[in-house]
């Protein structure tokens, strides 16, 4: 036994260094005073400094910014609705409309977004068609996350609620969306999130001359590898990790589904 | 759930949007003030020296601002994806036929531009743009070999032909040392040069031996590659290079600049070569039509266009500009070429849907395989 | 009982509008789409000869063909495109699964205390940004870096030539693995957990040894798990391009890649939405694949949760 579990923790301690070597390097070497990551050279802010002074990326942050912010309270909106409504009702469309989005590759949700938006609504592509792209699969997620709490929930409350004459308003008000709060939470600060961190359906819906801070990242890649990539993803990191740890806070069912 | 932590969050996250409103960059150290209005340039990357630029917002009274493209398909792809606002572009011909075809494009007013006199009448009145109507030349460029010209004359290679990138023999000796251009139409160019086709031919005929071609080629090429040849040559990693004259020019200016035991150096090849046309048109979501006519009448005048030439090294259309312009570019046959040169060049033109899939379908079959 | 359908309606119906809205009608465009002519200089072409915009002369090919398709059968190429991005699919699902099961099982077993942590240990890096984790691969696996060095010179004494790591198959499938891998593990860590240990000792009571208790017990338990894990893996390691484009080298495109150039590069967009239209059928079918063999294990083992 004792054999078996040494085998068991080795490969597993194995699979957590190879999940986290890779992000410490990126981490590490944002402050090694050297253009190429290759080898330490010696420590300094440098980056960061360049990093907050290159206005582009400024922009960029605050665009993303302004969209994360919107979009998760779209999301969080239609979510909560759609996740209340397919848990309490036998509904067969929502559901499917609401999942497939999270379940389907991102390209094809960009690619029809992007047909859609130029030929029917006839728009600019900017930073409302962004935000209407990140809310449309966030919807998804948050639905998940609220029904998820739903289903762990004692029903003979609402039944009680019901019996003492309470309105369906009141039983939501006063009942359900205390209780389901901290899923809403947890699902507002998911979907901001999904959308600060987004890259493929970003790139089909932004428009020209606004720049977006993971197109930004893509771009830096492509063109001209700086460590100052290492320092906005280590900023971003801290940013999500910090997202993430206060979701789980609220509902730790957070942790069981993805 | 603590009524203290919900209020916390929600006023956290509703704090983010006015402090990401307020996240201003931070304004350009002009003298122009922040209200005058905005001239929207969309041009190549590198094609403009910015002190032209700083004359023209002290002329104009108004700011401009630019975005860039490095590529034509990029840029109308990114038109088509509904790029709207710019006043200017600086599209290669073919582009512009299509742009013009699509009616993107709006109509010259001559009398706003009385130095398009300037021009050599053998850049006016192209099969592109008949009379100019939306069109006035900007400079030229001609898609050639760069090279390493000490390297090269050591390994005895041949530096005036397209054999240099397409043939086995002459690979052998420079293979992970040569890049191509990563372009649909430039890469299938030189090779139908090669073989002896105009770059224009659509023989689907020619079109597969031009692949078969490539093909051959390709495991000696380093990488297909748009920008970055440029550096990479200047510091001697690459000895050969397809790609445009003016970045063979500032990357022998490079080499030069930085002291280094070799030259680059660039020619037409023998068998032909694309000539590219680039032309400042207005766009028809732009909003200063008129301050648009201004730049461009701005830079048609000869000192303005020359100072192009003198930073890039592209071919300069303009005739008032030749007094202005350094006596070795201009005494470069490859920048300026002579008739006879000239006759050898040609201009791309823009294909029908049919041709770019079929294209696009070799340019897969090329990346695949 | 009005009251009840009122509310249904109420909770119901933005959700629903806003996903008919954007999402089922740009599907539905980008199925139209598929079956247009693209137009002279990009985009598309009309539908009927009255729809031209201003100027432009009313000539060319309009209507609705099945040209777009027949182009993406007139070649094996697209097939190769699809097979070869099916095969980076099935193998970075099976890595996955590989890397995935020992850390789920350790997790699932360990002390209920520490559970919680250990899987948000592995959802923290899962947290960092997309591009950033398949840029932390470009480091670690570029030329100039001390793993290609030691690599090479591994190659050196045995007499082989160097590679490079970068910009190649070998490093487009550890990104995949690298991006993926937690979807893989979560899954797979909800259903472990779920197993009943009382029967893990009846099959060592009964003399059954550490393999095939893990074997006969333990695996066709999580098979339920292990299918989720492997569509969360497959479906979008089938679409995506942004690892192939960073990671690649030319040669390394997959149907996401293919799919991007036509939108962002040569601007034919039937034909684009042709294969994405293809790629939609190749992830229907294998959820399809991957329910009926679910339902298929679900009636051999009682025992199914996910």
């Amino acid at each position: 036994m004792k054999q078996s579990n040494l085998l068991l923790w080795l490969m597993a301690m194995l699979v957590y260094a190879f999940l986290y070597i890779p992000l410490i390097i990126v981490v590490v070497y944002s402050f090694n005073d050297s253009r190429l990551n290759a080898e330490w050279v010696g420590f300094t802010f440098d980056w960061y400094d360049k990093l907050f002074r290159n206005e582009e990326m400024l922009i960029a942050a605050r665009n993303s910014l302004i969209i994360a912010v919107s979009a998760s309270v779209l999301a969080t909106t239609l979510g909560t609705m759609a996740g209340l409504a397919i848990h309490r009702y036998r509904l067969k469309v929502l559901p499917v409309l609401a999942f497939i989005p999270v379940a389907m590759p991102e390209i094809l949700l960009g690619v029809s977004l992007l047909l859609f938006f130029l030929q029917v609504l006839n728009m600019t592509l900017g930073l409302i068609s962004v935000i209407i792209a990140h809310t449309t699969f966030s919807i998804g997620f948050v639905a998940i996350i609220i029904r998820a709490r739903l289903q762990g929930m004692d029903e003979s409350i609402f039944e009680a609620a019901r019996d003492l004459g309470a309105t369906p308003w009141q039983t939501f008000r006063l009942i359900t969306l205390p209780l389901i709060m901290p899923a809403i939470i947890a699902g507002a600060l998911m979907s901001f999130t999904l959308s600060i961190d987004d890259f493929v359906i970003t790139f089909f819906t932004k428009g020209v001359g606004e720049p977006i801070l993971p197109i930004q990242i893509y771009t830096m890649i492509k063109i001209a590898v700086t460590p100052e990539v290492n320092a906005i993803s280590t900023l971003l990191m801290l940013l999500t990790l910090a997202l993430i740890m206060l979701a789980t806070y609220f509902d730790k069912t957070i942790l069981r589904w993805r | 759930m603590n009524r203290q932590y919900i209020l916390c969050v929600f006023t956290w996250l509703l704090l983010c949007l006015p402090a990401a409103c307020s996240l201003q960059p931070e304004v350009d150290g002009n003298q122009v003030s922040r209200d005058d209005p905005v001239l929207r340039l969309f041009n190549w990357n590198n094609y403009i020296d910015p002190r032209t630029l700083r004359r023209f917002e002290q002329q104009c009274r108004c700011q401009v601002t630019q975005d860039y493209y490095a590529d034509n398909e990029e840029l109308l792809a990114k038109l088509a994806a509904g790029a709207t606002g710019y006043d200017l572009l600086v599209p290669t011909g073919n582009a512009m036929d299509a742009l013009i075809r699509q009616g993107a494009l709006r109509l010259l007013d001559k009398t706003l531009l009385p130095n398009l006199k300037n021009i050599d009448t053998n850049y006016l009145d192209t099969a592109f743009d008949p009379g100019n109507q939306y069109s006035a030349p900007y400079a030229t460029t001609v898609t050639l070999l760069g090279f390493n010209r000490e390297k090269l004359i050591e390994l005895g290679l041949p530096v005036d032909s397209w054999a240099l990138i397409f043939e086995p023999a002459h690979l052998r000796k420079i293979k992970g040392r040569v890049t191509v251009l990563d372009s649909q139409r430039e890469l299938m160019a030189a090779a139908l040069s090669y073989l002896g086709h105009s770059v224009n031919d659509t023989d689907p005929e020619h079109w597969q031996q031009a692949k078969a071609l490539i093909i051959r080629a390709k495991p000696y090429w380093a990488a297909f590659n748009n920008t970055s040849y440029i550096r990479e040559l200047a510091v001697g990693n690459l000895w050969v290079a397809h790609g445009y004259s003016n970045d063979m020019f500032q990357a022998a200016q490079d080499a030069q600049k930085t002291r280094r035991s070799f030259t680059v150096d660039f020619v037409i090849p023998k068998e032909g070569a694309t000539l590219s046309l680039d032309s400042m048109v207005l766009h028809h979501s732009g909003h200063h039509p008129d301050l648009a006519h201004q730049f461009i009448n701005f830079m048609l005048e000869g000192e303005n266009s020359a100072e192009l030439t003198n930073l890039t090294g592209s071919g300069n259309p303009n005739q008032a500009a030749k007094s202005h312009i350094r006596a070795d570019i201009i005494g470069n046959p490859v920048i300026f070429p002579d008739a006879t040169k000239l006759a050898q060049l040609e201009m791309l033109t823009e294909l029908d849907y049919k041709h770019r899939r079929l294209l696009s379908q070799i340019w897969t079959e090329i990346k695949l395989r | 009982m009005h009251r009840q359908n009122l509310t249904k309606w109420l909770t119901s119906l933005p959700p629903m509008l806003f996903l008919l809205v954007f999402f089922v009608a740009p599907s539905l465009i980008m199925i139209v789409t598929s079956f247009r002519f693209p137009g002279e200089f990009g985009g598309l072409a009309p539908l009927s000869p009255s729809e031209t915009a201003a100027g432009e002369v009313a000539s060319g090919p309009h209507g609705l063909t099945l040209e777009a398709y027949r182009f993406f059968f007139s070649d094996t190429l697209y097939a190769e495109i699809f097979l070869k991005s099916f095969v980076v699919a099935t193998v970075s699902t099976l890595i996955c699964l590989l890397l995935a099961y020992p850390l789920a099982l350790l997790i699932a077993r360990s002390d209920k205390r520490y559970r919680n942590l250990m899987i948000l240990l592995v959802i923290l890096p899962f947290a960092s940004n997309f591009l950033v984790r398949i840029y932390a691969w470009m480091i670690i696996l570029g030329p100039e870096s001390a793993l290609n060095h030691f690599v090479n010179n591994l190659l050196a004494l045995a007499g082989f030539p160097p590679v490079m790591l970068l910009f190649s198959p070998f490093a487009v499938l550890i990104g995949m693995v690298y991006v993926h891998l937690p979807f893989m593990i979560l899954p797979l860590y909800t259903n472990l957990e779920k197993h009943d240990p009382v029967l893990l000792d009846a099959a060592q009571d009964l003399g059954a040894n550490r393999w095939q208790r893990f074997w006969r017990v333990t695996w066709p338990q999580s098979l339920p798990g292990v299918f989720s894990g492997a569509v969360l893996v497959f479906i979008p390691v089938l679409g995506m391009f942004a690892v192939p484009d960073i990671l690649g080298g030319t040669g390394d495109i997959l149907i996401g890649n293919l799919i991007k150039d036509q939108f962002l590069g040569t601007r034919d967009w039937p034909f684009g939405s042709t294969l994405s239209i293809m790629l939609m059928l190749a992830v229907i079918a294998t959820t399809g694949l991957a329910a009926w063999l679910a339902r298929a294990r679900a009636t051999v083992s009682p025992s199914s949760s996910t």
